[in-house]
């Protein structure tokens, strides 16, 4: 008997470690971060001012489906300072599990405090990685604590911009946090962050530029144009509308199959190309003229060129400013042994010189339905 | 061996009782004397086949003849075994200073029932009797083997309780057999009434929480098991019979999943494992995810759940043990109670689970549907004893929960199969994946 007392008492005292970080507490006694603005605040003695959207619960959607929320600001020399007083501005305890959002200030991003920042998203066990980064314009705070109209409780929608449940435009880059600290971390690519701004009525978000940054620089903002066009290269982007405006034929081409693939080349002594194929398969939704379905080899032809011609001002621009958001630099280091490549000084250099051939394939498959 | 003697000892044995009836009967030089206890004669059949013939027959020897002929016919080996006789319905005959036992029962016990316990849709409606001839009968006449083997032997010191073990001689399990027969003989106990006692007294453990055999009162399910290489037990008296060994995997088989398609049976057969699960986990998941990590969740669910525990006064784990432990009690009473009562009981007991206790904001909304997917899903668990010993684990996971949180339930959940595993039913692994009649070498230690 004394055994067994003993042994029960050695496994009692084994599954008490067991419970680790974990306590109990009970659900309604947590309040939920649904978003985190970070912005940078004018007073250097606190340099980062954060905003805390909490969501407020209620026992039946149905009965209240207005969104609800609390909003906690506060300014502070650190990230986690600044929460630290904030959780003795609200009676429960700040959960950060149903974090999906966090919104980096413009300012901030400008201002070269990105390490910092990540660290502390990196570091709390209760942000998910799974969670999308954007930037917010003209702050944090404000895309933070707007709520568009026709906002359901429990699901903000500016989350719906980034899942792939709501809106699938291919104009908004989506970028996780896990994805975010990579970039960061990773030498040839570079990370790309959405930018959120509010529209010019003020009642919903518009989301289609973004932001690419680069370790001490300042961070480049591709238009609406170029965005898309990152998206569909790299962002396995499905369905896009392409304006095509070549001679005479002006028309609008619904693409629902875009296969994009991206290589380095080596040609010749440190002279390196970059390959993009990109092939376009759809139909045709708008046209200024008639069209006749026999002519769709023309059509596609158009197409072509059309993309050729986008994509090479994108390249252009990317080469020019020296980024690389899509990864050619991670694609050299992958197929280069550590000892003959070059370092990362020289590579950019290279990328920047680089050749690029561009092959587009398009097929149109009809005019529509109008014949 | 003397008669009169023997008759006397029977005689001093009743002595206390007016049950046992004697009579003698002398007629143109034939004499005959015979004892019974009328209670337990067929006395229609006793006028019939033996007072009939003898005021009809010329002399005793053709009598005699006649009786020995007669299929119920007993030899006696001592007078123990008559007074057992007498008192298992026989009627003890002298002729010619001779003794002779006529089995003349009358059993009020041996119309076969319609299945209760283990309804199906197809398949034979029929369920065992209470009597243990009637039962052999029913498996003899559905398995036509010469191999299956009837053993009859008879426990509880006082009631004499006739027990039999049924198998198929060629196809049994040896080593269970073996075992079966070594702890049925230990068996020492005053009164047994039912068969369902011997999962107890086979079973060496003090504490066992998992039946070591199937019961089941269907014959079709006899047959399988007899089929399967089991071993049957039946009692006289009791309309279920205990299946061994059993591995886990038994106790999720209805006999309509040979009766179905085998689509639609895999389909059955999930679901039940299905429901299996989630009466063993869901209570303890809640109490889990609501108070050690809600980020589980989809957000909201999260805030869903926050929303309608908002002014629930009790903790997430008092509360679902609050609202197991009155379905529980709901559960007993229905089965308790009698019929004409039961019907309130549940209604009742359906408005306070219901409604009026989030009404009353006892429990939230999700704990109200938690339990009753609960209940629905015990009920999905074919034999009723596994699902009472799934019951009892959920409380024990619910406690590990409490205080462990989820990583708690993931190693309790652990535990519970490492028990499982360590179990055996007469020397057959408890949770052996496969049946054994597939295996011919067995590496198992024994038990």
């Amino acid at each position: 008997m004394q055994k067994i007392q003993s042994k029960l008492l050695i496994i009692f005292s084994i599954l008490f470690f067991l419970s680790g970080c974990e306590e109990f507490k009970d659900i309604d006694k947590d309040v939920f971060v649904s978003m985190i603005g970070i912005d940078h605040s004018d007073d250097n003695e606190k340099p980062f001012k954060v905003t805390l959207k909490l969501f407020v619960p209620t026992s039946s959607f149905r009965q209240k489906p207005e969104a609800n929320y609390t909003y906690l600001v506060e300014t502070a020399e650190t990230i986690s300072e600044a929460i630290r007083i904030l959780e003795t501005h609200i009676d429960k305890e700040l959960d950060f599990g149903h974090l999906k959002l966090i919104v980096l200030g413009e300012e901030l991003v400008k201002e070269n405090k990105n390490k910092e920042v990540l660290d502390f998203l990196l570091r709390r066990p209760d942000i998910q990685l799974i969670s999308w980064v954007t930037v917010g314009r003209p702050n944090a705070e404000e895309i933070v604590t707007m709520v568009p109209k026709g906002e359901t409780a429990a699901y903000p929608s500016l989350y719906n911009y980034f899942d792939g449940n709501g809106t699938e435009s291919p104009y908004i880059v989506t970028m996780f946090l896990f994805d975010y600290r990579r970039r960061m971390m990773e030498n040839g690519l570079d990370p790309i962050i959405p930018i959120v701004e509010i529209s010019e009525n003020e009642s919903t978000f518009t989301v289609n530029k973004s932001i690419v940054l680069k370790n001490r620089k300042t961070p480049y903002e591709l238009d609406p144009l170029n965005t898309f066009i990152f998206n569909s290269l790299s962002m396995n982007v499905k369905i896009a509308d392409i304006e095509v405006k070549q001679g005479n034929e002006h028309f609008v081409a619904k693409i629902d199959t875009i296969k994009a693939k991206n290589k380095v080349k080596k040609q010749g002594n440190n002279k390196f190309s970059l390959d993009v194929n990109v092939e376009l398969i759809g139909y045709i939704v708008e046209s200024q003229n008639a069209l006749n379905s026999r002519d769709l080899p023309k059509y596609s032809k158009l197409l072509e060129k059309e993309a050729k011609e986008n994509l090479e001002s994108f390249f252009h621009e990317l080469q020019s400013e020296g980024l690389d958001p899509i990864g050619f630099g991670l694609k050299y280091k992958a197929q280069t042994f550590h000892h003959k490549r070059m370092s990362i000084e020289e590579w950019n250099e290279t990328y920047k010189n680089a050749e690029v051939n561009i092959k587009v394939t398009a097929s149109l498959k009809s005019t529509g339905s109008i014949q | 061996m003397n008669t009169q003697e023997t008759l006397l000892w029977i005689n001093e044995q009743f002595a206390n009782t007016n049950e046992l009836t004697q009579k003698t009967l002398e007629y143109e030089s034939k004499n005959i004397s015979y004892m019974y206890i009328k209670s337990l004669i067929d006395k229609e059949l006793l006028q019939k086949i033996l007072l009939k013939p003898f005021f009809e027959m010329s002399n005793m020897d053709q009598y005699k003849l006649y009786v020995q002929a007669l299929p119920q016919y007993q030899e006696i080996s001592s007078k123990e075994q008559a007074l057992l006789e007498i008192m298992n319905g026989n009627i003890l005959l002298e002729i010619d200073n001779e003794l002779l036992l006529i089995e003349l029962k009358l059993s009020k016990n041996d119309a076969v029932s319609s299945a209760s316990v283990e309804m199906t849709i197809h398949g034979s409606q029929l369920a065992l009797s209470d009597n243990l001839m009637t039962n052999i009968n029913l498996i003899r006449s559905y398995y036509r083997q010469p191999t299956l083997n009837i053993e009859y032997m008879s426990y509880g010191e006082v009631n004499q309780q006739k027990v039999a073990l049924v198998y198929d001689s060629e196809k049994v399990n040896e080593q269970a057999l073996k075992l079966i027969r070594e702890k049925i003989q230990r068996v020492d106990k005053q009164l047994i009434s039912a068969a369902n006692q011997f999962n107890n007294y086979l079973n060496d453990k003090r504490f066992s929480l998992f039946p070591q055999m199937v019961m089941t009162e269907r014959p079709d399910r006899v047959i399988y098991n007899i089929g399967g290489g089991k071993i049957i037990i039946l009692e006289d008296g009791s309309s279920q019979s205990l299946a061994a060994p059993v591995v886990f995997f038994d106790f999720m088989i209805t006999m309509e999943d040979d009766y179905h398609t085998i689509v639609i049976s895999t389909f059955l057969r999930m679901l039940r494992y299905l429901g299996f699960f989630i009466s063993l986990l869901l209570p303890s998941i809640y109490v889990g995810v609501t108070s050690f990590a809600p980020e589980v969740f989809r957000t909201e669910l999260a805030l869903t759940v926050a929303g309608s525990r908002m002014g629930v006064p009790f903790s997430s784990f008092v509360e679902v043990l609050f609202m197991l432990f009155f379905m529980e009690l709901l559960l007993e009473a229905s089965i308790r109670l009698p019929k004409a009562v039961s019907a309130t009981a549940t209604t009742v007991g359906g408005l306070i689970l219901g409604t009026a206790v989030t009404e009353a904001s006892l429990a939230s909304n999700i704990m109200v549907i938690i339990v009753s997917a609960v209940a629905i899903s015990t009920f999905v668990i074919p034999v009723n004893e596994m699902a009472f010993a799934i019951r009892i684990v959920r409380f024990l996971l619910i406690l590990i929960t409490t205080i462990f949180g989820l990583a708690g339930l993931t190693l309790g959940f652990l535990v519970f199969i490492m028990y499982l595993v360590s179990l055996d039913s007469f020397g057959e692994p408890y949770l052996r994946v496969y049946n054994y009649r597939k295996s011919k070498k067995r590496s198992e230690g024994q038990a």
